[in-house]
């Protein structure tokens, strides 16, 4: 197609006003535009998945137990954490004891307040025992109230407390979490430094070893495919061998046959070499005859009774005793009767 | 060659009694020769007398020119009467050819008839035993007129022949060797 | 980009290129066209060498049979002739049955017998009669089944019959078992010779004597009817032919010419001879017309012509002829054709006897130092050696064109012996006394 805009500059007109560029360049523009119009009417494609070069790594559970790793040096930032730590948990101690001290007073003083009320009460009862009761009772229930509201305020304090103390223990847990987080991460970072250069050494080990692998893979593959090819031709030439075979056999059979045919087989005196009768035989697998058919005439039907009467005579057909050949070959078939070398 | 041998003898033995009855001299004859000629006799010479017996004097040295030819007729005689004898004559197989040695005693029969004309003579043709009796028949009849065709060429006239042919029907030697069939392939004449 | 539009399709449109994908397809049709089922298909092109095994059963009888050969015996005696059967002997039989329903098949094929014959004979008065029924063993079928009667007398001639019907439901040509022979005998004592022309059976027996003479007699042969021999005989001194009414008795001379009188064979319309004669010099082919007498010559040449006898089509003639040097077998295909040579393989062939079909020609033939009967295949020109005994003579085929007999010589004497016509076993007829020579045989009269 070069070929033929090269012609077309040839003939004396400048290039781009011939009339073939000018169709060539129409045609490009045409073109252009479809195929920029086309690229419009594109989906908008999804961006590319950004590239990412990451190892999959499983997050390890942070072991409740203390960490058994043995520390090689001694950390004494680590031993005055430890100090604080139990600074705090002294403190922390105390707290709780002096709370519970506080609260047992507490209770005590609630209970020695209700046995005196009790009392009053039960002084008052006698009297103003439903009013009192009643009064004891608003009492009661005011103080059971006013109970319920310091027990409230003391819960909420103590909640708070324990808030606080929840807090705190959060806090300390954090810390000591943190702390060992870091600990751990450290400890998990030289680790995983280790581990990584473990890795990669094992990754490049066994990267070499895959490769020698994939090598001996190949190799191997290679070795069976050769050996699979060769067991194919085996067992292709052994299945030729066994065709051959067959067909020797069945060749060696139908010459048994033939022999025994001629023999048995009595041409008329009128038979001329142009005279042919064809019998299709059907044989058991024993060799002998099943049946026999004439499909088709000599003409002549004393010829015809004399190839019958041979097929009829062989008590038994000599048959290979393979019996795919003879399945093949010998279960049917057909015989002509054709004399030749009449003198 | 036998036969003739023995007729030569014979035929010596009786030029040598004419010889001994003219009890002439100076005649001899060749030794060894054959032939329808007696040999010219030398005049030259002495008188050899054979035999003995005077039979009528002997006359002065030389025998008249006549008597010469007489003598030699009545050899000559002698030896065709002899040749005459000859009257089956043989052939090879499928062939009617008349053999060399047959000529001459044909020729013989020949000029006998030419010279007695009421003389007649069957020539019977033959053929050996084999082949097929038909055929045979037809080959007798052909040596047999080989036989007629050479008499009356050499003399004889046609009135005097008559052929027939036997075929391989009459052997004159029973038997399947090749000496009989060689003595049954013939042409025998019969005079009458 | 450009190029999409300048580019020139390359498939299907060019002319020459349609006719290749044409091509293309078609040998790709013919190359996957599925193969027919390649069954196994055995070709037999020799049958057996040997001839035919049979059982002829004997014959059931009731009432008094005449003394001789039993009837199954001449059968069996018939078929062995023909070359093509094996008889089995009696007494090797199993079983006998006269009838279908008493044949075991499986006996019959333990002896490996082809075929059956079975009958039963049945005397009334002065008749016999016969029922007989052949089986295929193999096919265990009937083939044939009949019955036919006879004077008591006569009892050979139905032999023969039976012979014929069987011998045609097996092969598929007529039998020639009642067919007749004419020889001649010739006996020698002293230095006296006796000929006899004689007329028997196909197995010599029954012969009656129709001439006896001191001279020679040749070649008989047969009218067309069965009715007449014309034969050569010398008893005038000299060969002369003559025709010999059978039945009378009563004779004619018709040829007695100058010379030779020979060979005579009839044309197939029984009205005239072709003879050799050599009344004109040598022997020459001759026909006449026997009830003008008028002679016509038919060969003219210097050689022998001789032996004539028609061929199968009535209008031209084989004969003998030495022209090339030694005996050949001519053949003119009309009385005014050319001659043409027929033998070639030896210098000595003679007496050609064609059969009646027209598929051979039979003769004497000279090979080394033997004589044999041979035969010419008149469409290949193949020749055959018939014979291994070595003094043969005189062929004649039967008429069916199945047997042939002729002449040959055995322990000096000439006897008579039967072969099948393509060679192979040879059956010598019992021998009289003497030399038996010049066989013809009868054609098939009903």
């Amino acid at each position: 197609m070069r070929g033929h805009e090269r012609d077309v500059t040839n003939t004396g007109q400048p290039p781009w006003k011939s009339p073939v560029a000018l169709s060539i360049l129409l045609h490009g523009l045409i073109l252009g535009v479809a195929l920029a119009g086309w690229t419009w009417t594109d989906p908008s494609e999804d961006p590319p998945p950004p590239s990412i070069s990451a190892r999959l790594i499983t997050p390890n559970e942070p072991e409740p137990s203390p960490v058994t790793e043995p520390v090689d040096e001694p950390d004494r930032d680590e031993e005055r954490r430890q100090e604080e730590e139990r600074k705090r948990k002294e403190e922390a101690e105390r707290r709780k004891a002096e709370e519970e001290r506080e609260r047992e007073e507490a209770r005590r003083i609630q209970q020695e307040k209700e046995r005196k009320q009790e009392q009053q009460r039960q002084e008052e009862a006698a009297k103003r025992e439903r009013e009192q009761q009643r009064k004891a009772e608003e009492a009661a229930r005011q103080k059971a109230a006013a109970e319920a509201k310091e027990r409230e305020r003391q819960k909420a304090e103590e909640e708070k407390r324990r808030q606080e103390e929840a807090a705190r223990k959060a806090a300390e847990e954090k810390r000591r979490a943190e702390e060992q987080r870091r600990k751990e991460e450290a400890e998990r970072k030289a680790r995983e430094e280790r581990e990584r250069q473990e890795a990669e050494r094992k990754r490049k080990e066994r990267e070499r070893r895959l490769k020698e692998q994939q090598l001996e893979a190949l190799a191997e593959e290679a070795q069976q495919e050769r050996e699979a090819e060769e067991r194919r031709k085996r067992e292709a030439a052994a299945a030729k061998a066994r065709e051959a075979q067959m067909l020797s056999e069945s060749q060696k059979y139908q010459a048994l046959i033939r022999e025994r045919l001629s023999q048995a087989w009595y041409p008329p005196s009128s038979a001329t070499e142009e005279m042919t009768a064809r019998l299709q035989i059907t044989l058991l697998p024993t060799g002998e005859l099943a049946s026999v058919k004439l499909v088709s005439t000599s003409g002549n039907t004393a010829f015809d009774n004399s190839a019958l009467g041979a097929v009829k005579s062989l008590n038994r057909y000599p048959i290979p005793d393979d019996r795919d050949t003879f399945e093949t070959y010998f279960r049917q078939f057909t015989i002509e009767f054709n004399p030749r070398r009449l003198r | 060659m036998n036969v003739s041998a023995h007729h030569k003898l014979f035929a010596m033995v009786l030029s040598l009694g004419l010889i001994a009855g003219c009890s002439s001299t100076g005649e001899t004859t060749e030794d060894g020769a054959y032939g329808s000629d007696v040999s010219a006799v030398d005049q030259d010479g002495g008188s050899t007398v054979y035999g003995g017996d005077d039979d009528g004097g002997v006359s002065s040295s030389e025998m008249s020119e006549e008597q010469r030819r007489e003598a030699e007729a009545r050899a000559a005689r002698a030896e065709e009467a002899a040749m005459r004898e000859i009257t089956t004559f043989y052939f090879d197989f499928d062939t009617a050819e008349i053999k060399a040695e047959a000529r001459e005693v044909l020729v013989a029969h020949a000029r006998f008839l030419q010279a007695n004309p009421g003389q007649n003579v069957r020539i019977e043709g033959h053929a050996d035993e084999r082949g097929t009796k038909e055929y045979n028949l037809a080959l007798g009849e052909r040596r047999a007129n080989a036989i007629e065709r050479f008499l009356i060429v050499n003399g004889a006239s046609r009135g005097q022949t008559e052929t027939i042919s036997y075929g391989e029907e009459k052997p004159a030697v029973m038997g399947s060797s090749e000496s009989a069939w060689a003595q049954n392939r013939r042409v025998e004449l019969v005079f009458q | 980009m450009g190029n999409q539009m300048t580019n020139r399709s390359t498939t299907g449109t060019t002319p020459t290129s349609m006719v290749m994908t044409w091509l293309l397809m078609l040998t790709v049709m013919i190359g996957s066209s599925p193969a027919a089922h390649a069954e196994l298909l055995i070709r037999i092109t020799e049958g057996a060498d040997s001839a035919i095994p049979v059982a002829v059963v004997p014959f059931a009888e009731s009432g008094a049979m005449p003394s001789g050969d039993k009837i199954s015996s001449i059968v069996r005696d018939d078929l062995t002739m023909s070359g093509e059967f094996k008889p089995l002997p009696p007494e090797k039989m199993l079983s006998l049955p006269s009838k279908g329903d008493e044949v075991y098949f499986r006996d019959w094929r333990l002896l490996g017998q082809r075929y059956v014959l079975v009958g039963q004979l049945t005397r009334t008065g002065d008749k016999v009669d016969a029922r007989y029924e052949l089986y295929d063993v193999n096919r265990e079928e009937r083939i044939l089944g009949a019955t036919a009667s006879s004077s008591v007398n006569s009892t050979r001639s139905l032999a023969h019959h039976i012979s014929d019907k069987v011998y045609e439901a097996i092969t598929g040509v007529p039998g020639a078992f009642s067919t007749k022979l004419a020889y001649v005998t010739l006996q020698r004592s002293g230095g006296k010779a006796l000929y006899r022309l004689q007329v028997s059976d196909v197995d010599g027996k029954r012969a009656r004597v129709r001439l006896e003479s001191d001279e020679p007699i040749l070649s008989p042969a047969w009218s067309p009817d069965g009715k007449r021999l014309a034969y050569v005989s010398f008893e005038t001194g000299k060969p002369a032919i003559y025709i010999h009414e059978l039945s009378s008795g009563n004779r004619t001379r018709i040829a007695d010419f100058r010379g030779l009188n020979s060979a005579p064979a009839w044309s197939p319309d029984g009205r005239s001879l072709l003879l050799t004669l050599s009344k004109d010099g040598n022997a020459e082919v001759y026909k006449m017309d026997i009830q003008s007498r008028s002679l016509k010559r038919l060969t003219n040449h210097w050689s022998i012509d001789t032996e004539p006898t028609w061929d199968h089509t009535g209008e031209g003639f084989f004969f003998t002829s030495d022209r090339s040097g030694g005996p050949q077998i001519y053949h003119k295909s009309s009385e005014s054709a050319e001659p043409r040579r027929i033998t070639f393989g030896s210098r000595y062939n003679a007496r050609p006897r064609p059969d009646n079909d027209g598929k051979y020609v039979y003769y004497v033939h000279q090979r080394d130092k033997a004589f044999h009967i041979a035969r010419t295949n008149l469409q290949t020109e193949e020749e055959t050696i018939l014979t291994r005994t070595e003094s043969d003579e005189s062929p004649s085929v039967s008429p069916n064109g199945r047997m042939l007999i002729y002449a040959t010589k055995q322990g000096g004497d000439s006897v008579l012996t039967v072969i099948a016509a393509d060679g192979g076993a040879a059956y010598s007829l019992p021998a009289s006394e003497g030399d038996v020579r010049e066989p013809a045989w009868s054609p098939i009269v009903n």
